[in-house]
């Protein structure tokens, strides 16, 4: 039973950060029809920057939840800086061009990876702990800094699921996603949407990005690991559904987290893949995906 | 020339719906040899949806497409064209990029031998007048053309039924005529037709032996052009005053 | 028919240039650079021939992954040779892709791309647990025969003008035209009666042969594979010969992978990133000439509106 609240309480951390990052992969998907490979630069940028400046803000005298918001913040907006300066140079003139767009992003990826390895280097950094202390539930152990990812990566997902229904920029978002014309049709500004959609996903990953710096390794190539993960996420749920990003990633970090526990994880990557070659037998849009 | 052989194209009860929207309501009707059938409606009868079952690029709901005696299996596009029923598209169904050439020879690769393909292009081509446009890039050329190469695709590939999608629409008065003249030599050439859907009433009142009028996804009324411009049901829904004078 | 001369001689003249250049250098260091160039060549001539159809092949790295692994393991463990590894190579990379390709071409563009993405990621970890090929560490002393050791680079160089020649006739017959119907109105390749979903399964399946083989040659090359050698990188690199080449011209991907091999060997001798070289390449090219080096060169033929028509094709 232990085994199982343990396994449970992991699997649903790996899955709060996945839902972040795919849930950013789904939404740029849905409103622009583009295959975003640049996301996981995005995502590994705010890590770099908040990996790198947080010792140094805690040795400058900072204490660490303090020093934690600053170079979050940083982080966030450097990763959304790169999000802004990607579209406007590159994407804005790709949208709804799938082929163009991801060649485009592989490029931005190749060039990344380079100014990434240069900027930070290629070794790894660990960053000291922002909330020490574990909670301790049914016996299953949750470090509390994890507890602060999950909380804040569920919010943030409700945040996003509760404004997409009601506010009127979401709605304008999912109208785009079901029929750009028809939207701009009825005077949704497409291009504005199109851009804020983008920098709104590119925010999701740059908060996984900080959330997750504290309680990972930190290197230029975190990015590719999470990116594979998100689109699988994305795949079985279904391309450009929200709800379907969310139980695409559960699943994943569920496989992931048991998979992980009896065997090892490389094999998990593996059931992970055969679940993906299983779910487009029988459903070829993923399985939230619309026709 | 009607009931006395087997039809080539038997509808029988033929429903297709979207969720709870009725496009297609047990519509029955057929097309027999020889013959150019129309088929016209107003906007959203039912008409596109018909040509998209018939074709197989939809599954019907209910109901049954008999073609040449056989009963087609519903939802499979390139089984009914090998069977002889080749259809075109509203948009244009022909490729942008290749050449006039490669776009008619498109249409002989299921059905022709391959020594006979490029004297099947040159055949259409003369038909349609496109001869000296075959090294051309369909893409650039003007729309009139590009709706003829569409024609062409289908011809080439030499369909006992010819479903033909708003196939005049945007040609000029010479365009038209064209086609209408192709037409009506495509249907009396041996043991084939054509369905025909198209807006443009002055040419199928022309062209067509027989039409079938749609409204909301069922059937109005069927007949010949002089029949169908008298019938009072029709006038009403769909042609208007200044047809019928 | 003067065309198909002047076609005929243009293949004869650059592929037995190509052939006698790879004899005639002794500069070892320049023969490895000339059989990466033959390599890289292939494999992106493989992606382009999946792109006819519209599709994004980026299972590509694990293809090619495939056939190395096939050569290797059939050389090393089971003593086939090198002659017949090379086409068996070929042949298990083509069934593995037609499987793989059923699947996966039933779902478009964006899955079928993502689903090759994960794909090369996963078949990388299989060969990593699988000891008999090696494990992480990899395979090694993959050699050919010792009599033809010398003669490597122009077999390599041979093998790939022959399977270029194999693709752009295919892609000049009425398969080919079918391909690109699919890409730009399947509905139209439908219509005339073709079964579009084999067609694409074909094609996956006759590019991945190419990729196998080009996998095998790698191996025999380098004598050492590892898992590392085959992920997304490998098929993003191909993109970039494609792209930087012109995607839109047979001899894009292989002018590409020339001038992107050549420009990466210099730039690394400087000191300078691979990465940031292919990627900064990739970018310009899509960004500022979009139909590559060779639309560049204004070349304008019955393809050249291709491009323009593209970013109506490719919406979803």
């Amino acid at each position: 039973m232990q085994h199982v609240i343990q396994l449970g309480a992991t699997a649903l951390q790996i899955g709060a950060v996945y839902i972040l990052f795919s849930l950013g992969l789904t939404l740029i998907f849905g409103v622009m029809r583009i295959v975003n490979f640049v996301h996981g630069h995005i995502f590994a940028i705010a890590a770099l920057v908040v990996a790198s400046l947080l010792p140094r803000l805690v040795e400058g005298g900072f204490a660490a939840p303090t020093a934690y918001v600053l170079a979050s913040l940083a982080g966030i907006g450097a990763a959304l800086g790169l999000g802004a300066l990607i579209y406007f140079f590159g994407f804005r003139h790709f949208q709804r061009d799938l082929v163009g767009s991801f060649i485009l992003s592989i490029g931005f990826v190749l060039m990344l990876d380079g100014v990434l390895l240069s900027l930070f280097g290629g070794s790894v950094r660990g960053v000291p702990e922002i909330f020490p202390g574990t909670l301790s539930v049914a016996g299953a152990q949750i470090t509390m800094q994890r507890l602060f990812l999950c909380a804040v990566a569920f919010l943030m997902a409700a945040i996003l699921y509760w404004a997409l229904a009601h506010t009127k920029l979401g709605k304008a978002l999912r109208a785009v996603a079901y029929d750009h014309e028809a939207a701009m049709m009825v005077g949704v500004p497409y291009g504005r949407i199109a851009f804020l959609g983008f920098l709104i996903a590119s925010f999701l990953a740059a908060l996984a990005g900080a959330l997750l710096a504290p309680v990972t390794i930190v290197s230029p190539v975190i990015g590719t690991d999470y990116l594979i993960k998100g689109f699988i996420a994305v795949i079985i749920g279904g391309l450009g559904s929200v709800p379907g990003a969310i139980l695409g990633s559960f699943f994943v970090a569920c496989i992931e987290t048991v998979g992980g526990y009896y065997l090892d994880s490389s094999y998990a990557s593996i059931a992970i893949f055969t679940l993906v070659i299983v779910v487009l037998l029988f459903w070829p849009k993923g399985v939230l995906g619309r026709g | 020339m009607r009931s006395e052989t087997s039809p080539l194209l038997k509808v029988e009860g033929l429903c297709r719906n979207f969720g709870g929207l009725m496009a297609v309501d047990t519509l029955d009707f057929d097309v027999h040899a020889g013959e150019i059938f129309g088929l016209i409606g107003p906007n959203g009868a039912g008409k596109s949806t018909t040509f998209n079952v018939i074709s197989g690029f939809l599954p019907p709901s209910g109901g049954s497409v008999r073609f040449r005696g056989e009963v087609l299996p519903g939802g499979k596009a390139a089984a009914a064209s090998r069977a002889g029923l080749v259809r075109t598209f509203q948009h244009g169904s022909y490729v942008r990029s290749m050449s006039v050439g490669d776009n008619i020879r498109l249409g002989t690769v299921s059905g022709t031998p391959r020594p006979e393909r490029a004297g099947r292009v040159r055949e259409v081509a003369a038909l349609l007048g496109l001869s000296d446009k075959l090294g051309e890039t369909a893409g650039t050329l003007p729309h009139g053309l590009q709706r003829l190469v569409s024609i062409a695709i289908a011809i080439a590939a030499q369909p006992k039924l010819l479903c033909l999608d708003e196939p005049l629409t945007g040609l000029n008065e010479t365009e038209v005529g064209t086609v209408l003249k192709v037409l009506d030599g495509y249907r009396r050439a041996g043991d084939r037709a054509i369905l025909l859907v198209e807006h443009n009433m002055k040419a199928v009142m022309t062209v067509c032996d027989r039409i079938l009028v749609l409204h909301h996804g069922t059937f109005l009324a069927t007949g010949t052009p002089t029949e169908i411009r008298g019938n009072d049901d029709v006038i009403h829904a769909y042609l208007g005053q200044a047809h019928a004078k | 028919m003067d065309n198909k001369r002047k076609t005929v001689l243009h293949w004869g003249l650059g592929g037995g240039a190509a052939i006698l250049l790879s004899l005639v250098l002794t500069d070892p260091y320049l023969r490895s650079v000339l059989t990466l160039m033959a390599i890289s060549a292939l494999l992106a001539a493989s992606l382009r021939f999946v792109m006819l159809m519209g599709e994004l092949n980026f299972a590509l790295a694990a293809f090619a992954g495939l056939g190395a692994y096939a050569a290797g393991y059939m050389n090393t463990a089971l003593s086939v040779p090198f002659v017949l590894a090379l086409p068996l190579a070929g042949l298990f990379t083509a069934v593995a892709s037609a499987l793989f390709g059923a699947i996966t071409l039933r779902a478009k563009g964006p899955y079928f791309l993502l689903i090759g993405f994960t794909f090369t990621e996963a078949v990388r970890v299989v060969y990593s647990k699988i000891p008999a090929l090696g494990g992480t560490s990899g395979m090694i002393g993959i050699y050919p025969p010792l009599s033809l050791d010398d003669w490597m680079a122009g077999i390599v160089v041979a093998t790939s003008v022959i399977l270029l020649l194999g693709l752009f006739a295919a892609e000049r017959s009425d398969f080919g035209r079918i391909l690109l119907a699919i890409r730009e109105n399947e509905n139209v390749a439908r219509s005339v009666g073709v079964n579009t979903y084999l067609c694409k399964v074909i094609a996956m399946s006759c590019a991945c042969f190419v990729a196998g083989v080009a996998g095998g040659l790698h191996a025999f090359v380098n004598t050492v594979i590892s898992p590392g050698d085959f992920s997304y990188l490998l098929a993003a690199f191909a993109l970039a010969y494609v792209k930087v080449g012109g995607e839109n011209y047979f001899l894009g991907p292989i002018v590409g992978a020339v001038v992107l091999v050549a420009l990466s060997h210099y730039a690394i001798g400087l000191g300078g990133s691979e990465h940031f070289l292919y990627g900064g390449a990739i970018i310009v090219a899509v960004l500022l000439m979009p139909s590559g080096i060779l639309g560049a060169f204004g070349k304008v033929g019955p393809r050249s509106v291709e491009t323009k028509v593209r970013a109506a094709r490719h919406a979803v």
